[in-house]
């Protein structure tokens, strides 16, 4: 009867909660139970670390609770210090408007046990510390259910990645070949110019 | 006798420089029909001849290509944001940065253009633009970025170089139009950058680069487009219709002022005492002021506040921008059409008008909650905004002759210092939103925008008064007072006169004459000889 109850009871919020914008994550129930590789506090670098990922259903949980469940998807998210004084990185409920996850690691049909994902840090991926999320999606890409590596105020096992500075040893080689060139030629032009 | 002012040059203005082609000072041999200080009397915009035309293409292009990298950054925010780590604040601080530099430099280049002329100016400036604009590809930090955004931004100083080297080549019956086309056009880049920024980072992260690396490169464009440019100045530009400065200076056709005299007399007499100055400083901080802070704000709104992608949003702040193109020339075309009706005091009415009304749709703009109604509120905002800027530099020239390149330099610093300001107070505050800062911004816009009424020509009067009623004040005392007895006795302020006999135009079709043995009304300014 609870089990029904909470069925229902969820139909009917995923139900509203489509109506009107996106969902609102506050009406995700947290079913998967999320871990990743990281330490608290490690340090990985862009480009070069990696980050292996497992998740599976909570089996606490009543038999049924994921019938809906389709598809995995999982999220690099901004952690609460990195969010402060940066509003493009804001938190929202309305997850059409949620900004926190917005590296998509992987998505994966959803099974209740056994997934396991390794991804390689990408180079766009700015520094700042982070967890990861994993949102469920039924058949017609809707979150209905969600887990995380961190706890519910994100304070723990929050990991930093340090972002590739974008200042490559080619890059500097064209740059001092431009300045060089630009040089000559302010020289040249110079050189050319005669007293009236 | 000519050289009279040529023994007191100082040796530091002795700069080399390239032979000028050789222009006859016959007005019938000039490409375009000239009144008697030799300014062309139309502006015919697909003929490069020299100089009057080549001139005004020079003067659009160094100032255009200016803008492009001073916004180059702020269609990529949205990525340099995550690859240096900035802040909110970062962002607004590098924003205001990027406006400032030039409040100093654009005072600056007014003197330079008065004592050196408008085409050195305007080519070194963009000569020294070019490395710093290379640089950008080694910036690491958020001091960094706001440390290369300032010394960008100093570039804007061609902006003073433009308007003056139009105001001394086109007629003042024109120089609203010639003017706001010249601005407008240069402006434009403002917005070109909105566009062409995200397609260079989009083309160069398909070639294999990383998106954190990509906005590097993509900045080496603009720095090239400096070097282009400034060599074009040096090499294909003029600084008068009868040659350039240096060979006029030293022919005597030309008065050289000492420099010790520009900074005392032309700075604090003539332009620092003209009340007219800094009313203009206010006012024009809220028009262009206004425009720049959009340019670095716009993009990333859009981005933001409607989930628009990089590129879209880039799309749509280039509206913004690019409404430049034909806004300012119609701001300066309905200055010159309301001058030819209602002479000076026409001109001031159009100004008010146009730029309350870019106030009032920034006022809706920040309050629009859907896409389109944004879009169409931005549109009529930067037309009004953009139009309030042509409509003031159909008034500068008139407010001193001598000291044209300083007060043209002073506004142009005002609308710096206006841009500066609103980023700061509106857009750099984690306080309120940027929707809430735009309708602060208007509402501040409207507000300022009154001290035009204030502004009080003896010769031609104002929004709300007629000109003075006894005949003392003409355009010839109003010009002349600006020379004293002594400079009047050897001849110096023969220039200033022509000036004034050709800016009779401003007394609009309505008024008399005064009956002093003076020309015949109109506003033709057929060139007449005293």
């Amino acid at each position: 009867m609870a089990v029904q109850d909470f069925l229902l009871a969820s139909l009917v919020l995923s139900c509203l909660a489509a109506s009107s914008y996106g969902t609102s994550f506050s009406s995700l129930p947290a079913t998967l139970i999320v871990s990743a590789s990281t330490k608290q506090g490690q340090v990985l670098k862009a480009g070069e670390d990696k980050i292996t990922v497992t998740w599976s259903l909570n089996t606490s949980l009543p038999a049924g609770t994921d019938s809906a469940y389709k598809t995995v998807k999982l999220k690099l998210c901004y952690a609460p210090v990195s969010q402060k004084d940066r509003g493009w990185r804001k938190t929202e409920d309305d997850l059409e408007k949620d900004k926190t996850c917005q590296h998509k690691i992987v998505a994966q049909p959803y099974s209740p046990s056994n997934n396991s994902f390794t991804w390689t840090v990408q180079k766009d991926v700015p520094t700042a510390t982070y967890f990861i999320r994993a949102y469920v999606h039924n058949s017609a890409d809707e979150e209905i259910a969600y887990g995380q590596t961190t706890d519910v105020h994100k304070t723990t096992n929050l990991f930093k990645i340090k972002a590739i500075s974008g200042r490559h040893v080619s890059r500097y080689c064209l740059c001092l070949l431009l300045c060089f060139l630009y040089c000559v030629f302010v020289w040249i032009l110079l050189l050319g110019e005669e007293e009236i | 006798m000519a050289d009279i002012n040529g023994r007191e040059q100082q040796q530091s203005f002795e700069i080399i420089s390239i032979p000028p082609q050789t222009i006859p000072s016959d007005p019938t041999k000039f490409d375009l029909p000239v009144d008697s200080e030799h300014r062309a009397k139309t502006l015919k915009i697909f003929s490069f001849a020299q100089p009057h035309m080549r001139s005004f293409h020079l003067a659009w292009l160094s100032f255009f290509t200016c803008l492009i990298s001073t916004f180059a950054a702020a269609p990529l925010v949205p990525v340099i944001r995550d690859n240096l780590n900035l802040t909110r604040s970062d962002v607004g601080n590098a924003g205001v940065a990027s406006v400032s530099g030039s409040i100093f430099s654009r005072l600056v280049m007014g003197v330079i253009c008065d004592l050196v002329g408008p085409r050195y100016g305007c080519a070194f400036v963009n000569l020294l633009a070019a490395p710093v604009v290379f640089s950008v590809a080694f910036v690491s930090s958020a001091e960094g970025y706001i440390a290369v955004r300032f010394m960008i931004g100093v570039s804007l100083a061609t902006f003073v170089s433009c308007q003056y080297w139009t105001s001394i080549m086109f007629t003042s019956s024109i120089i609203g139009t010639v003017n706001a086309v010249a601005a407008g056009w240069g402006d434009m880049g403002g917005g070109v950058t909105q566009l062409l920024m995200p397609f260079l980072y989009h083309v160069i992260k398909v070639s294999g680069a990383t998106p954190f690396t990509a906005w590097r490169i993509a900045f080496m464009i603009p720095g090239w487009l400096h070097l282009i440019v400034g060599v074009m100045v040096l090499t294909l530009g003029q600084d008068l219709p009868d040659g350039n400065l240096g060979a006029l200076q030293k022919r005597g056709d030309v008065a050289k002022d000492k420099f010790s005299k520009v900074i005392s007399d032309l700075v604090f007499k003539y332009a620092v005492r003209n009340y007219r100055t800094w009313v203009f400083f206010l006012v024009y901080g809220f028009s262009m002021g206004v425009q720049l802070c959009i340019n670095n704000v716009i993009s990333e709104y859009f981005y933001d506040r409607f989930g628009l992608t990089l590129h879209t949003a880039g799309i749509v702040a280039a509206t913004f921008g690019m409404a430049n193109f034909a806004a300012r020339p119609l701001g300066g075309y309905a200055s010159d059409m309301a001058a030819r009706k209602f002479g000076m005091r026409g001109r001031l009415w159009v100004l008010w008008t146009v730029q309350t009304l870019g106030g009032v749709f920034c006022i809706w703009l920040g309050r629009a909650n859907s896409l389109p109604i944004a879009i169409l509120s931005m549109i009529l905002f930067s037309i009004g905004a953009q139009s309030a800027c042509g409509a003031t530099y159909g008034i500068i020239p008139f407010v001193s002759r001598r000291s044209l390149g300083i007060i043209s330099g002073l506004t142009g610093a005002g609308g710096n210092f206006g841009g500066g300001l609103t980023q700061l107070v509106f857009f750099s505050n984690t306080g309120f939103s940027a929707a809430t800062g735009l309708t602060y911004m208007g509402i501040m816009t409207v507000a300022c925008t009154i001290p035009v009424a204030f502004i009080h020509f003896p010769q031609w009067g104002s929004m709300f008064f007629p000109a003075s009623k006894n005949g003392k004040y003409s355009e010839e005392s109003y010009y002349s007072s600006e020379w004293n007895e002594h400079e009047k006795e050897k001849g110096l302020h023969h220039g200033s006169l022509k000036f004034a006999e050709n800016s009779r135009s401003e007394r609009g079709k309505r008024r008399e004459i005064a009956a002093a043995g003076t020309p015949p009304p109109g506003f033709s300014a057929t060139p007449v000889h005293v």
